[in-house]
Order: structure tokens, then sequence, then C-alpha cells
């Protein structure tokens, strides 16, 4: 198991350099010039000439990522061109904020869409099977950006039960309703994927014989369908956790919640190459373990798998 | 009268003299940033996000009072030669920063010398020697005297008359360099200045907190606290402030009819001019715009009230020519280009298109914006109706300033905001041909004799021989049709009742209010 898992991380090497080449390339031949957008309006030729020198970016393209791979074999990922702070310090600040919110989501997906999905399947063709199908479809198709104005302003502005925006103190009551508008998407596509599952395995022939010897209901289920029926879920969940840490700048910036979504879609914009990289290989990482913690996982809950 | 009634009549009319006199200390001002700010070092920054905060927390030689005149602040005094070439500032005895330390005329000369190397050297780029020490060719700015530790003493390579503002403007704030020094690029996250508000604490894209400075040289503000929210969506500010977690907030995009109909919010909005310009700018030197009467017609198949009416909701002044309404030097008589399609379409024809045939394909640039975009299609929608068909491209700021930069559009969209209340700001910045691209010129629009006369008005004493030579150019200007000129810019804000002595500045707009200075805001509450 751990060479496997050795083997895994070791894959994650030519994985990095791949992306952090296609990132720097892409950014760096984008239209534009962080220095120059940084001056604001009224920039000095001679000022903005200076900086690019300052920042060696007027080296040629190659040069610049030989530098930049130089910097990161010795663990340093560069300064911010915008904020003239090391990129360490701004990704591990923003970090915990977007995995909290992530994590809060996936909680909020997990239970509420695998409950969904279960009560579906086990009462399927009634209406609250009906219910549970149409409220996963208008999870997944409801754009984030109304759905989070619209919790705004029922919950917060209207009945004031939550903080309008913000971090706050760190209190769960922020991060109610910015979690619940990230999850809405993975709550619907675990009740559907539940739901999907649960049928498949319960029509299968040892789910039969197990009722066929007298098995109560709950135990039938509990214990020989759920069993199956949750490992295409894991993959859901595995990948979709990933999906939430990467994929939360429209919630980050409808909640004005500080996390790491928002601060790469803004370097974009500045062209603040050395953040946009150090962001890129961070979201690699986080792709490439959670691929590996879902292998892990089928094989805790299928012991065949682990032969 | 009796000596007691005397002094006690005394006593009310010096209260009643006090604007301060009722005003209430403490509470803390919760207001909103739609960024970050990248610094809160003078130096460095380059934006009216970061501006908002530096101001709070660090002070100039002078400042600009609501009249947008300057007037003392770390100077106690100034005055200026006979040829205005040199100016002695005073400093005032016992100012400190907040670390402790007396403020010295060496730290002017030290922060001028730093920030002249900094974003925006050309605010120092007047002083006598500081062109070849902005270029790292001179160890010091000859121009900059200290004759002892209370005066500073700048000569200028020729006589600007509005060179004290440029003393009340924020990279022209005094820091301790000594430590500016230590922290280094640090410094723009933990600054230390002599501002009325000292620095707390920053959590990069949730808040940062400034507290009272109770050594100020003027005294403790009123404020206890001053929290800034970075709340980058605008409906979300909204919701924040009408669930009483600011005390004022910009008026959401499309909101201005609703909220001037509400019986209640209506009380709490406040609209004011701006010291603004939104153009659509010809790139001049380029075909098909390098014919002026292509532009003028341009010009006048523009329905620019339209686009104020249908986009902007009533809530901006439609422009005639460059410099807006309460600008020293704005000339109501200016006709502009009005809107006239009858003349746009003889003007065409003159240009040699008749009915639009024959002209190369013409894009219009714009940086992305739902504004923006919204007037782009109002101008393409109107120019069509004339035979003439545009393409709207768009592109993000960073692409967008470079392309314009380098001369490489055909026609985009652009605003100016006055940085200090001159006609040079405008005039010069914009239109004279030593400044063409970054340096604000971006028509790269060029006329010996609009040159000459704003180099005549740059070096002319304050007073109406100066501002003559300035309407002359504008007209000129206008004439030329370098831009189309559409509006000249407001401020709309909600203000909670209970906020006093926010100043409205024409040099400001919310959310920022970025020269409001909140050392004088109390809240009544």
């Amino acid at each position: 198991m751990l060479g496997y898992v050795a083997r895994r991380l070791l894959a994650l090497v030519p994985v990095l350099f791949g992306v952090s080449l296609l990132v720097f390339i892409l950014t760096a031949i984008a239209l534009g010039d962080p220095v120059r957008a940084a001056m604001g309006q009224r920039g000095d030729p001679e000022v903005i000439a200076e900086i690019r020198r300052e920042y060696g970016l007027d080296e040629p393209i190659w040069v610049q990522y030989g530098l930049w791979m130089g910097r990161l074999l010795r663990g340093d990922l560069g300064r911010s061109y915008h904020q003239q702070r090391p990129v360490t310090e701004i990704v591990a600040e923003r970090f915990p904020a977007t995995l909290r919110l992530a994590l809060a989501a996936m909680a909020f997906a997990v239970v509420l869409g695998l409950a969904a999905g279960l009560a579906a399947a086990v009462w399927r063709g009634t209406a609250l099977d009906a219910l549970v199908m149409a409220g996963a479809l208008l999870g997944i198709s409801t754009p984030v950006f109304w759905l989070g104005l619209m919790l705004i302003l029922v919950f917060a502005a209207g009945l004031g039960w939550f903080p309008v925006s913000g971090y706050g103190d760190g209190g769960w009551r922020h991060l109610v309703l910015p979690a619940l508008t990230l999850g809405a998407l993975q709550t619907g596509v675990i009740a559907r994927m539940a739901r999907a599952s649960l049928l498949e395995v319960i029509g299968q022939e040892y789910i039969r014989t197990a009722r066929a010897k007298g098995l109560a209901e709950a135990r039938v289920l509990g214990k020989h369908a759920l069993r199956n029926a949750l490992l295409p879920v894991v993959t859901v969940v595995g990948i979709g956790l990933a999906d939430l840490l990467v994929g939360a700048p429209l919630t980050e910036t409808v909640f004005a919640w500080p996390g790491l979504g928002r601060m790469l879609v803004a370097a974009v914009g500045q062209r603040d190459l050395p953040v946009v990289m150090g962001a890129v290989l961070l979201f690699a990482v986080i792709y490439v373990v959670g691929n590996l913690l879902v292998d892990l996982a089928y094989g805790a809950i299928d012991p065949r798998l682990r032969r | 009268m009796s000596p007691r009634a005397i002094v006690l009549l005394l006593s009310v009319l010096c209260l009643l003299a006090d604007p301060g006199w009722a005003a209430r200390r403490g509470g803390t001002y919760r207001l909103a940033l739609v960024t970050d700010p990248p610094t809160l070092d003078p130096a460095q920054a380059t934006d009216t996000t970061s501006s908002a905060i530096i101001r709070q927390l660090f002070d100039g030689l002078l400042e600009l009072d609501e009249r947008m005149q300057p007037v003392p602040s770390l100077a106690a005094r100034w005055g200026v030669s006979q040829d205005q070439r040199v100016y002695t500032f005073h400093l005032r005895p016992g100012v400190r920063f907040h670390h402790g330390r007396e403020l010295t005329a060496r730290d002017v000369k030290a922060s001028f010398e730093r920030a002249a190397r900094g974003k925006r050297p050309w605010v120092f780029e007047k002083i006598q020697g500081a062109p070849a020490f902005i270029r790292g060719q001179a160890q010091a700015i000859r121009g900059i005297r200290v004759p002892d530790a209370r005066t500073v003493e700048i000569t200028l390579e020729r006589p600007f008359a509005p060179f004290p503002m440029l003393m009340a403007y924020d990279a022209a704030f005094v820091v301790p360099v000594e430590e500016a020094e230590r922290l280094g690029p640090a410094f723009a996250s933990r600054p230390v200045g002599t501002g009325p508000f000292r620095f707390v604490a920053w959590r990069h894209d949730d808040q940062v907190a400034l507290e009272a400075f109770p050594g100020h040289f003027r005294g403790a503000p009123f404020l206890e606290r001053v929290v800034y929210r970075i709340i980058p969506e605008e409906t979300t500010r909204f919701a924040e402030y009408l669930a009483g977690n600011l005390e004022h907030v910009d008026v959401p995009t499309g909101h201005f009819r609703a909220l001037r109909a509400d019986p209640a919010l209506s009380r709490e909005l406040h609209v004011w001019p701006t010291l603004g310009t939104y153009a659509l700018r010809f790139t001049v030197t380029r075909p098909p715009f390098d014919n002026p009467t292509l532009r003028r017609a341009f010009n006048h198949a523009i329905d620019k009230e339209a686009i104020a009416r249908v986009i902007l909701e009533e809530s901006v002044v439609v422009a005639r020519g460059v410099l807006p309404p309460g600008m020293p030097g704005h000339d109501p008589a200016l006709v502009g280009h009005p809107y006239d399609p009858e003349q746009a379409r003889r003007l065409l024809a003159e240009a040699g298109h008749p009915g639009g045939r024959g002209l190369p394909p013409i894009t219009l640039h714009y940086n992305v914006n739902p504004l923006h975009r919204r007037i782009a299609e109002l101008v393409q929608a109107q120019l069509r109706e004339l035979g003439v068909t545009i393409q709207l491209a768009s592109l993000d700021w960073a692409a967008y300033i470079k392309l314009v930069d380098d001369g490489g559009t055909q026609w985009h969209r652009m605003g100016w905001i006055a940085d200090y209340p001159d006609p040079e700001n405008f005039l010069t910045v914009l239109f004279h041909s030593r400044n063409h691209g970054a340096a604000g010129n971006t028509s790269r629009y060029a006329n010996p004799a609009v040159d000459r006369l704003l180099d005549e008005a740059d070096r002319l004493p304050l007073g109406p021989g100066r501002l003559a030579k300035y309407r002359e150019a504008e007209r000129l200007i206008v004439a030329d049709a370098p831009w189309v000129f559409l509006y000249h810019y407001t401020s709309r804000l909600l203000q909670k009742p209970y906020v006093r002595d926010l100043e409205r500045s024409p040099l400001s707009g919310a959310p920022e209010m970025h020269v409001a200075p909140l050392r004088k805001v109390w809240l009544d509450r």
C-alpha cells in the first residue's frame, strides 16, 4: 500500500511540471503587462521599463521560466508583482478560508444529497422521489451567483438570520450561506448518483437472496446494499471536493469570502504571474491528491479492490 | 451687560463658531471597498482604493479643504518667491509619527525622494533636478533643501501654479523613512504615518481596521475605529448597507431611479458632480480617424443625451467638452458637437464616406465592464442608423491598457477623474503632444497651437489670464474632435442619516470616498 501511495505521489512531479509550463506560457503570452496594469491610468514609460527590468520581465520567456523553476526548487514561489509580498504568504493566508468553505459545502452536500438520494431510491416512483429529483435538478442548474444573492436577500438582509457577507470572526454563522450556495450543485449531483446507484444495487440477485432469507428491509439496505451503492458516490465526493476547492471564486465574490479562488481570478486579471503559478500548482496538487484519496477510499469500502 | 453675562455670551459664540462643538466621540465607521487595496504605502499606490486608506494614515505638507483649496496640514504655513519658483514650507512643531518619533524636515525630503522613485514620479517631476533623480542619474533631488529641522524649501524647474495642490496629493505624504527602510516591502502592509488614524490589522480580501491616533497634531479624531470591508459585489454591498452594517455605500447599477422614488431611502441618497469626463477616444494617428472631419461626423452621430437618459438613469451631465463643471476654466458657453444626424451625414460625405461607404472595418475597444458594454452597444446602434457599421471588442484591464498605451486601437473608451482640481491635470496631461501613450494622451493628439497654449498656461500664476489660455486650448481641442465627449461623472452615495460631516468632494466617489477626511466624521447616535 505504501509503495502504491509513493508511486502515485511521484507521478505528481511530471504533472506539476506540465501544468506549470503550460500555465506559465499561457499567462506570459496573454495580452497585457502586469507592471503597466499596476500603474493605474497614468504610467511613466521609464518607470514601467525599470520595474519590468527589476522583475526580470524583460527577459525571454524561457529565461523567466527557468528563473521561476530555480526558485521553486529552493521552495520559493516568488513575490507578487501586485502586492509585493511572498506568494507562499499570500496562498497560505487564503487557503484555510477556501478549505473551510469547501469542507462545509461538501458536508452539507453529502448529508443532504445522500439522505435525499437514498430516500428517493427507497421510495421510488412516489411524490417524494419526484420532489427529490426536481430539487436535485434545481441544485445542479441554478447559477451560483443568482442563488448566492437570493440567499443573501432572503436570509441575511430580509430575515436577518445570518450575516450578509464576509469572514467575520470565523464563526459558523458566516459560513452557512456561502456553504449552501457552493454546495448546491454537489448536493444535486450526489442525490442523483446515490439514487441511481442504490436502485442498481437493490435490483441485483444477492439483494433478492438476502430478502428471500427473511432479513429485515433495514438490514438488507443498510448492510448489503448501501455499502456497494456508496462506491460511485465516493468518486463523486472525492472529485467534487477538489472541484469545490478550485471552483469557489463566484461564491467567494458574492459573499466577500477571502479565499483562494477570488484571489486567483484577481491575479489573472492583473497578470500577476507568480501568484497565478502558486495558486495553480496548489490546485493541481489538490486534484492529484484528491484522486489518490478516492482510490484509497475504494479499498476501504470494497475489500476486493485491495487485492 | 455684566462681565459674567459677557463671558457666557462669548462662550456660547465660541461653541457655535466651532463646528465640532456638538460632535460626539466614539463609534466605528464601516465602509466598503470594491477590491483589496494593493498597497498602503503612499510611494507605491496608484489607485483610489489604496488612497482612501492612505489618506487616513498619513498627512501631507498641505491638504485640500472642502472648496478644494490648499490649506495647511503638516506645514503650518508656506510662501512662494516672487518668481513663483521657490516654495518654503514651515512645519508645525511637535508632530509625531504613530511610533512616537517627532517629524522633521528631513523626513519630508526623504519621503519625497523615496516616492519620486515610486509609482507616481510625475508628482515630483516639476522640482528642480527631479527628472535626473527619477532616472537614477542623481543621488538626491537638487531642488529640495532642508535649511533647518522645521523648514523645507522646494525649487521648481519653472513656475507651476498648481504645485501646492501636488503637495496635498497622497503620493507626497510623509513617511518615517527609517521605518520604511527597516520593513522594506512589508511597509506596504504595516504602515506608519502621522495621520489621524493608525493601522491596526489587515485581513486581505476581507477587511482593514484602523483606530484613532490620540497623538495626532489636530487632536484625536471623533471616531474610535474605521473598518474597511472588502466587498467586490455591488448587490452584496447594498445588502450590507440595508442590514445596517455599513455607514455608507455606492448605489448599485440600475437602482438609482428606484432609490430616488423610495420615500425612506431617497432621504439617504446623495448625488454630486465629480471632476471627471467619460469619452470615446479616437487614435488620431491611425486611419480612418486621422481625418478630423470623420471624427466630427462621429461626434454628431452619437446621441449623448440618450446615453445619459437610458443607461445612466439621468444621473450624469452630458459633456460638451473636456473640462467638467466645477473645474476652474470650465467653459459653460462651449457648444461641442451636439447630436445632429443630418450634420453627421453631411460630414460623413465630406470625409469621403457618404452613407458610411468606403470606411475600413472599425473597432471600438472597451475594458470589460457591463456599463462600458452597454454604452458601446448603444453607440454601435446609433452609428448603424447612419450606415456605419462598427465592431466592438472588450479586453480585461491589463490587456486593454497596454493595447491603448501602444496606440493599438482605432477607437477606445476611457474615463478621467482629476487628481487635483486644475485644468492642467486634464488638458496638458491628456492632450499635450509630449504625453502620448501611457503618460495620458492615449489619442496621440498633437496640435502645435494647443501645445503652445498649454505650455504658456502651465507657467502662469493662478488667475483669469491662465484660465483664458486653457479655455482657448480646449476650444481648439474640441474643434479637432479627438474624442467623442460623452458625459461628466457624478457620484451617487447612500449615507445613513446619523453620519455627520462626511465630505462629498468632487474629487472622490462612492464607495471609497477616497479624499474624504474621516477625522472630521462623527456619528450622531
